[in-house]
Protein backbone atom coordinates (compact mmCIF):
# COMPACT_ATOMS: atom_id res chain seq x y z
CA UNK A 1 0.00 0.00 0.00
CA UNK A 2 1.08 3.48 -0.81
CA UNK A 3 1.71 5.19 2.64
CA UNK A 4 2.39 9.40 2.45
CA UNK A 5 3.71 11.19 5.36
CA UNK A 6 2.79 14.69 5.22
CA UNK A 7 5.27 17.35 6.32
CA UNK A 8 8.47 17.14 7.72
CA UNK A 9 9.68 13.82 7.52
CA UNK A 10 12.30 13.10 10.12
CA UNK A 11 12.81 9.75 9.94
CA UNK A 12 15.88 8.22 9.03
CA UNK A 13 16.89 7.54 5.29
CA UNK A 14 15.13 10.28 4.02
CA UNK A 15 15.85 12.07 0.54
CA UNK A 16 15.04 15.65 0.33
CA UNK A 17 16.04 15.85 -3.05
CA UNK A 18 15.33 12.93 -5.33
CA UNK A 19 16.45 14.36 -8.32
CA UNK A 20 20.10 14.94 -7.42
CA UNK A 21 20.41 11.59 -5.61
CA UNK A 22 18.98 9.63 -8.37
CA UNK A 23 22.03 11.25 -10.71
CA UNK A 24 24.64 9.93 -8.00
CA UNK A 25 23.20 6.63 -7.21
CA UNK A 26 20.45 5.44 -9.85
CA UNK A 27 21.47 1.51 -10.83
CA UNK A 28 21.93 0.34 -14.34
CA UNK A 29 19.17 -2.37 -13.69
CA UNK A 30 16.82 -0.10 -12.39
CA UNK A 31 16.33 1.53 -16.25
CA UNK A 32 16.11 -1.65 -17.76
CA UNK A 33 12.86 -2.53 -16.01
CA UNK A 34 9.70 -2.37 -17.68
CA UNK A 35 7.77 -0.22 -15.58
CA UNK A 36 10.11 2.29 -15.57
CA UNK A 37 10.12 2.09 -19.82
CA UNK A 38 6.43 2.65 -18.86
CA UNK A 39 6.91 5.86 -16.57
CA UNK A 40 9.46 7.57 -18.47
CA UNK A 41 7.17 6.94 -21.71
CA UNK A 42 3.78 8.29 -19.57
CA UNK A 43 5.19 11.01 -17.94
CA UNK A 44 8.49 12.71 -19.87
CA UNK A 45 7.00 11.39 -23.19
CA UNK A 46 10.46 9.98 -24.05
CA UNK A 47 11.38 5.99 -24.83
CA UNK A 48 14.09 4.90 -22.49
CA UNK A 49 16.32 2.77 -25.03
CA UNK A 50 18.41 1.25 -22.03
CA UNK A 51 20.38 2.59 -18.70
CA UNK A 52 22.26 4.91 -20.80
CA UNK A 53 20.19 6.39 -23.46
CA UNK A 54 16.82 8.42 -23.18
CA UNK A 55 15.49 9.60 -26.96
CA UNK A 56 13.29 12.67 -26.23
CA UNK A 57 11.09 13.66 -28.81
CA UNK A 58 11.61 17.92 -27.74
CA UNK A 59 15.54 17.38 -26.81
CA UNK A 60 16.34 14.65 -28.71
CA UNK A 61 19.08 11.81 -27.25
CA UNK A 62 19.54 12.69 -23.36
CA UNK A 63 20.89 11.11 -20.79
CA UNK A 64 19.17 9.20 -18.30
CA UNK A 65 20.26 12.25 -15.71
CA UNK A 66 18.11 14.36 -17.83
CA UNK A 67 15.38 12.84 -16.85
CA UNK A 68 12.38 15.19 -15.58
CA UNK A 69 12.51 15.08 -11.56
CA UNK A 70 8.98 13.18 -10.77
CA UNK A 71 9.93 9.97 -13.30
CA UNK A 72 13.78 9.99 -10.97
CA UNK A 73 11.55 9.96 -7.74
CA UNK A 74 9.20 7.42 -9.01
CA UNK A 75 11.57 5.09 -10.53
CA UNK A 76 13.63 5.38 -7.00
CA UNK A 77 10.50 4.62 -4.85
CA UNK A 78 9.92 1.78 -7.40
CA UNK A 79 13.66 0.13 -6.71
CA UNK A 80 14.64 1.41 -3.48
CA UNK A 81 13.49 0.36 -0.52
CA UNK A 82 16.10 1.94 1.94
CA UNK A 83 15.10 5.61 1.25
CA UNK A 84 12.07 7.43 2.25
CA UNK A 85 11.69 9.93 -0.87
CA UNK A 86 9.91 13.29 -0.81
CA UNK A 87 7.41 12.95 -3.75
CA UNK A 88 6.96 16.77 -3.80
CA UNK A 89 9.28 16.35 -6.87
CA UNK A 90 6.31 14.71 -8.58
CA UNK A 91 3.92 16.37 -10.01
CA UNK A 92 -0.11 15.12 -10.46
CA UNK A 93 1.02 12.99 -13.45
CA UNK A 94 3.03 11.38 -11.03
CA UNK A 95 0.11 10.00 -8.64
CA UNK A 96 -1.52 7.15 -10.64
CA UNK A 97 2.13 5.46 -11.01
CA UNK A 98 2.65 6.11 -7.18
CA UNK A 99 -0.55 4.13 -6.41
CA UNK A 100 0.16 1.92 -8.79
CA UNK A 101 3.50 1.41 -7.16
CA UNK A 102 1.51 0.79 -3.92
CA UNK A 103 -0.68 -2.12 -5.20
CA UNK A 104 2.04 -4.23 -5.30
CA UNK A 105 4.42 -3.29 -2.81
CA UNK A 106 4.35 -1.55 0.57
CA UNK A 107 6.05 2.33 0.04
CA UNK A 108 6.54 4.94 2.06
CA UNK A 109 6.82 8.42 0.91
CA UNK A 110 6.98 12.08 2.33
CA UNK A 111 4.60 15.03 0.98
CA UNK A 112 5.28 19.20 1.51
CA UNK A 113 2.37 20.12 -0.59
CA UNK A 114 -1.65 18.11 -1.61
CA UNK A 115 -1.42 15.85 -4.36
CA UNK A 116 -3.99 15.01 -6.79
CA UNK A 117 -4.72 11.38 -7.25
CA UNK A 118 -8.16 11.53 -8.38
CA UNK A 119 -7.53 13.58 -11.85
CA UNK A 120 -8.41 10.96 -14.18
CA UNK A 121 -12.26 12.10 -14.89
CA UNK A 122 -14.23 9.27 -16.45
CA UNK A 123 -16.55 11.43 -18.29
CA UNK A 124 -14.23 13.28 -20.12
CA UNK A 125 -12.03 10.52 -20.92
CA UNK A 126 -13.64 7.79 -21.66
CA UNK A 127 -11.55 5.19 -23.22
CA UNK A 128 -8.10 4.10 -21.75
CA UNK A 129 -7.86 6.58 -18.78
CA UNK A 130 -10.88 5.61 -17.35
CA UNK A 131 -10.32 2.16 -17.33
CA UNK A 132 -7.16 3.40 -15.40
CA UNK A 133 -9.10 5.10 -13.12
CA UNK A 134 -11.44 2.16 -12.33
CA UNK A 135 -8.45 0.19 -11.65
CA UNK A 136 -6.82 2.82 -9.16
CA UNK A 137 -10.79 3.20 -7.49
CA UNK A 138 -11.19 3.32 -4.66
CA UNK A 139 -7.71 4.78 -3.69
CA UNK A 140 -6.40 3.02 -0.60
CA UNK A 141 -3.39 5.68 0.94
CA UNK A 142 -2.25 5.02 4.37
CA UNK A 143 -1.44 8.55 6.11
CA UNK A 144 1.41 7.98 7.79
CA UNK A 145 1.21 10.36 10.29
CA UNK A 146 -1.59 9.29 12.06
CA UNK A 147 -1.91 5.63 10.66
CA UNK A 148 -5.40 6.27 9.04
CA UNK A 149 -6.37 4.58 5.53
CA UNK A 150 -8.30 7.10 2.98
CA UNK A 151 -10.25 5.79 0.42
CA UNK A 152 -11.12 9.19 -1.57
CA UNK A 153 -9.56 11.72 -3.00
CA UNK A 154 -12.22 14.42 -0.57
CA UNK A 155 -11.37 11.93 2.47
CA UNK A 156 -7.81 12.92 2.08
CA UNK A 157 -7.76 16.48 1.50
CA UNK A 158 -10.42 16.51 4.93
CA UNK A 159 -7.87 14.31 6.77
CA UNK A 160 -4.68 16.41 5.81
CA UNK A 161 -6.24 19.95 6.22
CA UNK A 162 -7.98 19.31 9.45
CA UNK A 163 -4.94 17.79 10.83
CA UNK A 164 -2.98 20.30 9.82
CA UNK A 165 -0.08 17.93 8.83
CA UNK A 166 1.18 20.35 6.13
CA UNK A 167 1.51 23.05 8.56
CA UNK A 168 4.91 23.92 10.11
CA UNK A 169 5.07 21.41 13.34
CA UNK A 170 1.88 19.92 12.55
CA UNK A 171 3.09 16.33 12.66
CA UNK A 172 0.67 14.50 14.73
CA UNK B 1 12.66 46.61 -8.32
CA UNK B 2 8.65 46.29 -10.11
CA UNK B 3 7.30 46.30 -12.98
CA UNK B 4 6.30 43.41 -15.17
CA UNK B 5 9.48 41.51 -17.00
CA UNK B 6 9.52 39.59 -20.25
CA UNK B 7 12.09 36.68 -20.48
CA UNK B 8 12.95 34.61 -23.60
CA UNK B 9 15.26 32.19 -23.40
CA UNK B 10 16.01 29.93 -26.21
CA UNK B 11 18.60 27.59 -28.05
CA UNK B 12 17.62 25.14 -31.09
CA UNK B 13 15.18 22.49 -29.26
CA UNK B 14 13.55 24.53 -26.75
CA UNK B 15 12.27 28.49 -26.35
CA UNK B 16 10.54 29.62 -23.05
CA UNK B 17 8.49 33.02 -22.77
CA UNK B 18 7.92 34.25 -19.35
CA UNK B 19 6.29 37.01 -17.37
CA UNK B 20 7.66 37.72 -14.14
CA UNK B 21 5.31 40.85 -12.57
CA UNK B 22 5.63 40.72 -8.51
CA UNK B 23 8.78 39.90 -6.93
CA UNK B 24 7.97 36.13 -6.11
CA UNK B 25 6.47 33.87 -8.61
CA UNK B 26 6.22 30.15 -7.82
CA UNK B 27 6.38 27.72 -10.93
CA UNK B 28 4.59 24.13 -10.34
CA UNK B 29 2.04 21.67 -12.22
CA UNK B 30 3.24 18.38 -13.72
CA UNK B 31 6.30 16.77 -14.06
CA UNK B 32 8.30 16.88 -16.97
CA UNK B 33 6.74 20.44 -18.23
CA UNK B 34 10.14 21.27 -18.26
CA UNK B 35 10.58 23.79 -15.75
CA UNK B 36 13.90 22.19 -14.26
CA UNK B 37 15.28 22.15 -18.43
CA UNK B 38 15.06 25.92 -17.94
CA UNK B 39 17.32 26.21 -15.01
CA UNK B 40 19.80 23.93 -16.64
CA UNK B 41 19.56 26.37 -19.73
CA UNK B 42 19.69 29.63 -18.22
CA UNK B 43 22.82 28.53 -16.27
CA UNK B 44 24.44 26.82 -19.31
CA UNK B 45 23.87 30.71 -20.57
CA UNK B 46 25.52 32.63 -17.62
CA UNK B 47 28.32 29.96 -17.74
CA UNK B 48 29.63 31.48 -20.89
CA UNK B 49 26.63 33.66 -22.60
CA UNK B 50 28.75 34.47 -25.96
CA UNK B 51 29.36 30.57 -26.61
CA UNK B 52 26.97 29.10 -25.03
CA UNK B 53 24.41 28.85 -28.20
CA UNK B 54 21.88 29.97 -26.35
CA UNK B 55 19.75 33.23 -26.24
CA UNK B 56 18.60 35.02 -23.04
CA UNK B 57 16.28 38.18 -24.01
CA UNK B 58 15.59 40.15 -21.07
CA UNK B 59 15.24 43.50 -19.55
CA UNK B 60 17.01 42.58 -16.34
CA UNK B 61 20.10 40.30 -15.46
CA UNK B 62 18.68 36.43 -14.96
CA UNK B 63 20.45 34.49 -12.59
CA UNK B 64 20.26 30.59 -11.00
CA UNK B 65 20.78 30.54 -7.26
CA UNK B 66 21.88 27.61 -5.81
CA UNK B 67 22.51 26.20 -2.02
CA UNK B 68 26.30 27.64 -2.60
CA UNK B 69 25.84 31.05 -4.24
CA UNK B 70 22.43 32.48 -3.22
CA UNK B 71 23.39 34.31 -0.13
CA UNK B 72 26.75 35.76 -2.20
CA UNK B 73 24.36 36.64 -5.40
CA UNK B 74 21.06 38.00 -3.67
CA UNK B 75 23.67 40.25 -1.35
CA UNK B 76 25.79 41.37 -3.86
CA UNK B 77 23.37 42.07 -6.78
CA UNK B 78 20.95 44.51 -7.42
CA UNK B 79 17.71 44.28 -9.58
CA UNK B 80 17.89 40.56 -11.10
CA UNK B 81 15.69 38.17 -11.83
CA UNK B 82 16.49 34.47 -9.49
CA UNK B 83 15.22 31.59 -10.77
CA UNK B 84 15.62 28.58 -7.97
CA UNK B 85 14.98 25.01 -9.17
CA UNK B 86 13.17 22.45 -6.24
CA UNK B 87 15.20 20.74 -3.67
CA UNK B 88 17.01 23.32 -2.04
CA UNK B 89 16.91 23.63 1.21
CA UNK B 90 18.02 27.28 2.04
CA UNK B 91 14.14 27.88 0.30
CA UNK B 92 12.74 26.70 3.54
CA UNK B 93 14.78 29.00 5.86
CA UNK B 94 14.25 32.22 7.78
CA UNK B 95 17.73 33.28 6.24
CA UNK B 96 16.10 32.83 3.08
CA UNK B 97 12.90 34.98 3.25
CA UNK B 98 14.69 37.30 5.66
CA UNK B 99 16.78 37.94 2.16
CA UNK B 100 14.07 38.23 -0.06
CA UNK B 101 11.97 40.52 1.87
CA UNK B 102 14.93 43.19 2.13
CA UNK B 103 15.60 42.64 -1.88
CA UNK B 104 15.83 44.41 -4.85
CA UNK B 105 15.19 41.37 -7.12
CA UNK B 106 12.46 39.14 -8.39
CA UNK B 107 12.87 35.72 -7.51
CA UNK B 108 11.36 32.69 -9.29
CA UNK B 109 11.08 29.69 -7.36
CA UNK B 110 10.14 26.05 -9.02
CA UNK B 111 8.36 24.37 -5.77
CA UNK B 112 5.22 22.43 -5.01
CA UNK B 113 5.55 22.21 -1.44
CA UNK B 114 4.43 24.65 0.70
CA UNK B 115 6.75 28.22 1.37
CA UNK B 116 4.57 29.16 4.38
CA UNK B 117 7.64 31.95 5.20
CA UNK B 118 7.56 33.67 1.87
CA UNK B 119 4.57 36.35 0.72
CA UNK B 120 3.54 35.19 -2.41
CA UNK B 121 0.20 36.10 -3.85
CA UNK B 122 -1.65 32.63 -5.04
CA UNK B 123 -2.52 34.56 -8.34
CA UNK B 124 1.52 34.26 -9.02
CA UNK B 125 1.71 30.66 -9.43
CA UNK B 126 2.23 29.18 -12.74
CA UNK B 127 3.04 26.40 -14.20
CA UNK B 128 4.37 25.91 -17.54
CA UNK B 129 2.93 24.50 -20.96
CA UNK B 130 3.54 23.75 -24.57
CA UNK B 131 2.35 27.14 -25.66
CA UNK B 132 -0.86 26.48 -27.27
CA UNK B 133 0.04 29.73 -29.72
CA UNK B 134 2.82 27.97 -31.09
CA UNK B 135 2.04 28.08 -34.36
CA UNK B 136 2.95 31.56 -34.93
CA UNK B 137 6.41 31.11 -34.39
CA UNK B 138 8.45 30.08 -37.12
CA UNK B 139 10.94 27.61 -36.19
CA UNK B 140 8.88 24.20 -36.45
CA UNK B 141 11.83 21.84 -34.67
CA UNK B 142 11.71 24.07 -31.28
CA UNK B 143 9.51 23.39 -28.22
CA UNK B 144 7.86 26.79 -27.45
CA UNK B 145 6.90 26.94 -23.80
CA UNK B 146 5.06 29.63 -21.94
CA UNK B 147 3.54 30.38 -18.42
CA UNK B 148 -0.15 29.68 -17.48
CA UNK B 149 -1.51 30.24 -14.49
CA UNK B 150 -2.71 27.44 -11.94
CA UNK B 151 -5.41 29.01 -9.58
CA UNK B 152 -8.21 31.24 -10.61
CA UNK B 153 -10.39 33.58 -8.86
CA UNK B 154 -12.25 31.72 -5.75
CA UNK B 155 -15.99 30.70 -6.43
CA UNK B 156 -18.40 29.34 -4.13
CA UNK B 157 -17.67 26.48 -1.98
CA UNK B 158 -14.02 27.79 -1.55
CA UNK B 159 -13.15 26.12 -4.89
CA UNK B 160 -11.23 27.95 -7.68
CA UNK B 161 -12.18 28.58 -11.27
CA UNK B 162 -9.77 27.08 -13.86
CA UNK B 163 -8.27 30.08 -16.13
Amino acid sequence: MLSIFFGNYQGPNYIDNPDLYFDNTYEDEWLSDERSKEMVKDIDRSDLVGPQLVVSPFLGSIPVTRLSGGVKTLIQVDHDPDHVYNASACGDNCAKWLLRIGQEKDILVCLGHMMHFESLDPVKDRSEKAHEKSILDPLNIRIDNTGEIVHSQAELNRKVILSGLLDEGGEA
Amino acid sequence: MIGKYDITLYNNKVHYHLTVKRNITILRGDSASGKSEFIRLLSAYNSNPASSGITLICDRKCSVLTEENWQLFTATYTGCIFFIDEGHTFLKTKEFAEAVEGADHYFVIISREKLSQLPYSIDEIYGLREDVDSGRYHNPKRVYNGMYRIFGKMVEDGRFEAK
